[in-house]
């Protein structure tokens, strides 16, 4: 076996492989950039070599400094995580004829596979399914209706030289087809100039749904099942699982098989991924491409599988045979991975960069619950890299029970400083199309379309809240009256009659004091509440009539905040006088901040671009604001009048800080 | 007896009723609450003794001989917050508009003696019109009687001015003489003169909200400590802040048990600190991380933001926190930062609140409008109250301690009790740049050789050691272990003595 190996990544992945290796007894050697010169992979690795400034290019892509930094330290093959250069023939290539081993496929298979129009060749040829289509020009809508019925529909009329949905048009039976492909070219002709239209099947309900493969250097394959892959955001997976809700016995056998077939006529060595589009509707598969590296989501497959793909691939990677044959591959149990990006899901999933004043993910439960993750508290998200941070992945014995444990895993990861989207993550994890199984790639731009508040995620019990917050409450309370100094005979006795305030909603509630916790009165009913919990902790462990939970609360003077399952709710709780009292305060409108042009983050305002009086057209420049050493222009979101320069150049800004004023 | 006990009842219903209940419905439509209201949610449930409360004014010009309302528009008392004893005043604006009389007047003064007699603190709920006009200099007697004690019991006792309503023209120096001003939003402010008057005089067109409400109090003059939304939210956390309180000067501050612990380490704080000396990082963090509970009751959060003062606990027990902030002006001192921080250093003193001061000072703040407006005198002033601060004080200097600034923030040579500074800290006379061009100023043209200066000097003075050395700095200590180096040092500070020597009073640069 190797001795050393040389880790060509950062982030989780990076910390990921040197898991594998040192389990393996395989020393290994970081790389990293100027601004990860504290990231955690550094730190866990045996030898680390600073391979150049923050910028990829200048160095997690610079082969020349990878292949250096394995001479300097002996390191005798690379693994190349994914992304930066795990899909670089060239890099393959060169790491050969220098002598040292790539943990990953050979260099042709690399290539192959990383042409669009040579791997949709190699997998017809291979007897894999892709999808039909016509693409010679064609001239005449009756042609085009010959085209279509013989693809068979529905099918899709697509401009060459399209984009962004113009130019676009979907057929369902000849008359459309005839009619879509007229309106399509001269659309196509308007917008782009160019009126060559093409067709292709269009697939219903589309997942996106990938076989795991895993080849050696002599000539064994195998699939390791396969992953959904359907919730995306844009093209950008979000939560995967496998198996898929969607695939029978068959179904995967027909695409094990098939990416088999593939990953033989490249002579893949290695663990790569046959992705295929499966429609929703018709269950027809077609292939769409490979991706020769270790895929981000592989957990999932490790935890349904037993086996860990980095070891596999090292080994294939020192010229062992596989251990294991198609028969040994089963499915045990359940995995799902959520993806920690550092974005914020209340701005339109911008992403977010700075310290991480908090970060504490849930614990580790073998077989149950993993935390891969290459951040830290107290560690800096810069924004030279991907807003990836960690990746939450959980098991269970079946779907439902993965799903289970990934709400909990998701109550329990504590995130501050920096916004993630764990509010998003467990709003998905609750929403019953995703627990029913049954969507597709559409399904985030559908159900979300206005974008996401989690004030508005439904809760299948709001009494939870209701009831820890009365507890909480009457925890406050109760301390608040144990300060020293009070009137002897005359101390402050907490009552039992409490309001719980939830905006319009007001719920009258008793709390009695009792062993180890409290009994919490909403109408008839009564509530054991017991809390885990020490002033200051923003996490709750507790129960509530015996039933576990988790949650996550902040107080802000009265106000209390606890998110759970998705849902942050946002009360107050106080005595039944006071209560009265609060009903007569007037309700407070958040101003109207359109008219305002606020910092989307905290940074130094480097330049205001207009003056007081000056007519500003949208899109016109209005201010620079420099964070994290990048320039960040922003723009005016529409027409107006700039009544007041609130913030001078100069000045540093927090987040939502006023900078113009509009009329 | 029956009938004199209903009498005594059916007075009670009359003056409880203050301006009667379409003014109370008027107080309430404007989103506020009224005087007794006010006292209600202020105090523990059931606590509140009222004093006066069938005091009627003795004035006849006027028409005011037919006026007589029970309580003469302010309702006073002691009760208890959190049990512990505290005396209270509250204008009844549905009472004559709250205005003071000469015997509205004499009701104040009555609980501020008391107040003093026994060590509580007085809580002023303010919502008053101006003087009663019709009593003429009688009110402003009223107003001069009511300031005198306010003086009296300046560092006896702590006054806490809550504005809920107007305050305006010389009520205001009522106030001004407390210890902490809270505004309500909306719908209190404070001024000298009005709008009107200063529409006469200088032109201004300003509304009453801009020229003295909640907000340009707590961002523009720093006249007060901290403005909030309503009457309700603002008496809840006032409850909050009395919690951080001694009752008087004669007391500690008070204890509330917490199960944080006094030993619990923070690894995060060992990267807080920026590897590069320009990039700013946010020093609250290191107070949230370090206090119990991360509780951190700050004052004056929107106002010469260069500069954090509030209070926390440490192990329980009140301490008052100054810490430079990084992240606005670079953390440097100026003329306001000075003055907030000062006030807040002597009020800590006066009431035996130890003084936690966290340091990234790069030195005051250069400019003619510095100058101009006195930045010398100004500094001096928080020079001046932690020279004469007797409580125990603990330093610690995280990154730059540069210059004079550097002897200004609780030095070793200002009697710091324990200085202690993290790794990255770097004290001197200013930074390594502007060193090296003085003392190498023959060879500034030189840059090859200027580059060689810096890099030594910053070896020889960018560093905790060479104050350590001489003994300026305590201890150089691991970032994540501050929270148990300070309250194992407040803890062996617990009895400090240490005393002034006699005089009237100092003279502080004023």
């Amino acid at each position: 076996m190797f001795n050393k190996i040389l880790i060509a990544n950062r982030g989780e992945i990076a910390c990921r492989v040197i898991k594998t290796a040192r389990k393996m007894g395989i020393a290994t050697v970081a790389v990293y950039s100027e601004a990860d010169a504290g990231a955690l992979h550094v730190d866990l690795a045996d030898e680390a070599v600073c391979i150049g400034p923050a910028a990829s290019k200048e160095s997690y892509l610079v082969m020349d400094k990878i292949i250096a930094a394995c001479k300097q330290t002996g390191a005798e093959a690379v693994h190349p995580g994914y992304g930066f250069l795990s899909e670089n023939a060239e890099f393959s290539r060169r790491l050969e004829a220098e002598g040292i081993k790539f943990i990953g496929p050979k260099h042709y298979s690399v290539a192959k596979m990383g042409d669009k129009i040579e791997s949709k060749k190699l997998a017809i040829e291979a007897k894999v399914n892709t999808i039909p289509g016509y693409n010679d020009p064609i001239e005449t809508p009756e042609e085009a209706v010959e085209i279509a019925k013989g693809i068979g529909y529905p099918v899709m009329i697509k401009a060459s030289a399209g984009g962004g949905g113009k130019g676009l048009r979907v057929a369902f039976n000849d008359k459309e087809a005839h009619e879509g492909f007229s309106s399509c070219r001269n659309e196509a002709k308007n917008a782009f100039g160019d009126d060559r239209v093409f067709i292709e099947k269009y697939v219903l309900e589309p997942r996106h749904i990938e076989i795991q493969v895993l080849g050696d250097s002599h000539g064994n394959y195998v699939y390791l099942n396969e992953r959904d892959c359907s919730i995306q955001r844009r093209h950008q997976k979000v939560i995967e699982e496998a198996p898929s809700p969607f695939v029978d016995p068959e179904m995967r056998k027909a695409m094990g098989e098939q990416a088999v077939a593939l990953a033989r006529a490249v002579n893949y060595e290695s663990a790569g991924t046959v992705e295929f589009v499966v429609s929703g509707a018709t269950k027809e598969f077609y292939f769409l491409e490979m991706n020769t590296r270790l895929q981000v989501e592989h957990p999932v497959t490790e935890l349904i599988t037993g086996l860990d793909l980095v070891e596999q691939m090292i080994r294939v990677a020192y010229g062992e045979k596989l251990t294991i044959t198609q028969a040994d591959v089963g499915i045990n149990g359940w995995s799902m991975e959520c993806r920690i990006n550092a974005e914020d899901p209340f701005r339109g999933f911008l992403p977010s960069t700075g310290r991480l004043v908090k970060f504490q993910p849930p614990a580790e439960v073998d077989g149950q619950v993993r935390v891969d993750t290459g951040v830290y508290e107290g560690g800096e998200i810069s924004m030279y890299y991907d807003s990836m941070i960690a990746k939450l992945i959980t098991h269970g014995a079946n779907r439902d029970q993965a799903i289970e444990r990934m709400r909990e895993a998701l109550n329990a990861f504590v995130i501050r400083g920096i916004s993630s989207n764990i509010p998003f993550q467990a709003a998905l994890l609750q929403h019953p199309r995703f627990v029913s199984g049954n969507f597709n790639t559409g399904f985030i731009a559908e159900e979300y379309p206005q974008g996401f508040d989690a004030t508005m995620v439904p809760h299948d019990d709001p009494m939870l809240f209701v009831t820890v917050a009365a507890a909480l409450h009457r925890r406050h309370e109760g301390r608040d009256a144990g300060i020293s100094g009070q009137m002897p005979g005359h101390e402050r006795v907490v009552g039992e009659d409490f309001m719980v305030i939830r905006g319009e909603e007001r719920t009258p509630v008793t709390v009695v004091s009792i062993e180890g916790g409290y009994q919490v009165g909403v109408g008839g009913e009564r509530f054991v509440v017991n809390l885990d919990w020490r002033f200051g902790e923003t996490l709750v462990n507790g129960s509530v009539n015996g039933k576990a939970v988790t949650m996550q609360f902040e107080r802000n003077g009265l106000k209390y905040n606890l998110k759970h399952n998705g849902t942050e709710a946002r009360l107050v709780v106080m005595n039944r006088h006071w209560a009265e009292l609060q009903a007569l305060m007037p309700v407070k409108l958040p101003p109207d901040m359109s008219k305002f042009l606020l910092s989307p983050m905290p940074g130094l305002l480097r330049e205001v671009a207009v003056k007081v009086g000056q007519e500003v057209k949208a899109g016109e420049k209005l201010a620079v604001i420099e964070a994290m050493k990048m320039e960040n222009v922003l723009k005016a979101d529409q027409d107006g009048k700039v009544a007041k320069i609130v913030a001078e150049a100069g000045a540093s800004l927090s987040v939502d800080e006023v900078i113009i004023e509009f009329e | 007896m029956q009938e004199i006990i209903r009498q005594l009842d059916e007075k009670r219903q009359k003056a409880r009723l203050g301006g009667g209940q379409k003014r109370i419905d008027s107080q309430h439509a404007k989103g506020k609450l009224t005087a007794r209201e006010r006292i209600e949610l202020l105090l523990d449930e059931g606590s509140f003794e009222e004093w006066d409360m069938f005091k009627e004014h003795r004035c006849t010009d006027f028409g005011m001989g037919a006026e007589h309302v029970p309580g003469d528009g302010v309702v006073t008392g002691y009760g208890t917050v959190n049990g512990r004893l505290v005396f209270v005043f509250s204008q009844d604006f549905t009472v004559f508009g709250g205005s003071l009389s000469e015997t509205h007047a004499e009701k104040i003064c009555k609980v501020m003696d008391h107040a003093m007699k026994v060590g509580a603190p007085v809580i002023g709920l303010n919502d008053s019109g101006g003087a009663r006009i019709q009593e003429g200099v009688d009110s402003l007697g009223g107003y001069a009687d009511v300031f005198q004690r306010n003086v009296m019991a300046s560092g006896v006792i702590p006054q806490i001015s809550m504005i809920m309503g107007p305050c305006a023209g010389g009520a205001v120096y009522s106030p001004s003489m407390t210890d902490f001003i809270f505004m309500v939003k909306d719908s209190s402010y404070m001024f000298v003169t009005g709008p009107e008057v200063v529409k006469t005089v200088t032109h201004e067109t300003v509304t009453a909200e801009e020229l003295g409400g909640a907000v340009t109090h707590t961002t523009k003059s720093g006249v007060a400590d901290l403005a909030f939304e309503d009457d309700v939210e603002a008496l809840a956390q006032l409850r909050r802040f009395i919690d951080f309180l001694p009752l008087s000067n004669r007391e500690k501050p008070p204890v509330r048990p917490t199960a944080d612990p006094a030993d619990r380490m923070d690894e995060s704080l060992d990267t807080l600190v920026p590897a590069n000396p320009n990039q700013p990082y946010d020093m609250k963090e290191l107070i949230t991380k370090v206090v119990d509970e991360g509780d951190f009751f700050e004052l004056q959060p929107d106002y010469a933001k260069n500069i954090i003062i509030g209070f926390g606990r440490m192990e329980g027990q009140t301490v008052g926190f100054v810490a430079n902030q990084p992240l606005v002006l670079a953390g440097c001192l100026d003329i306001k930062s000075s003055i907030k921080a000062a006030r807040f250093v002597r009020f800590c003193d006066a009431f035996n609140i130890p003084v936690v001061t966290f340091v990234d000072v790069p030195g005051f703040m250069p400019g003619t409008s510095q100058e101009y407006g006195g930045i010398i005198k100004h500094g001096a002033k928080l020079l001046y109250a932690y020279a004469e601060c007797t409580v125990p004080k603990v330093t610690l200097i995280t990154r730059k301690a540069y210059g004079g600034a550097y002897d200004v923030m609780s030095s070793k040579h200002l009697r710091g009790d324990v200085n202690l500074a993290w790794p990255s800290a770097e004290i001197a006379v200013m930074g390594p740049k502007g060193a090296v061009e003085i003392i190498f100023r023959e060879e500034k043209n030189n840059p090859e050789k200027i580059a060689e200066r810096e890099a030594m000097y910053k070896e020889k003075f960018a560093n905790p050691f060479v104050a350590a050395h001489r003994g300026f700095i305590d201890d150089v200590i691991m970032p994540h272990a501050t929270r148990k180096r300070i309250c194992r040092s407040l803890a062996m500070l617990r009895d400090k003595q240490l005393d002034n020597p006699w005089r009237k009073h100092g003279n502080i640069p004023l």
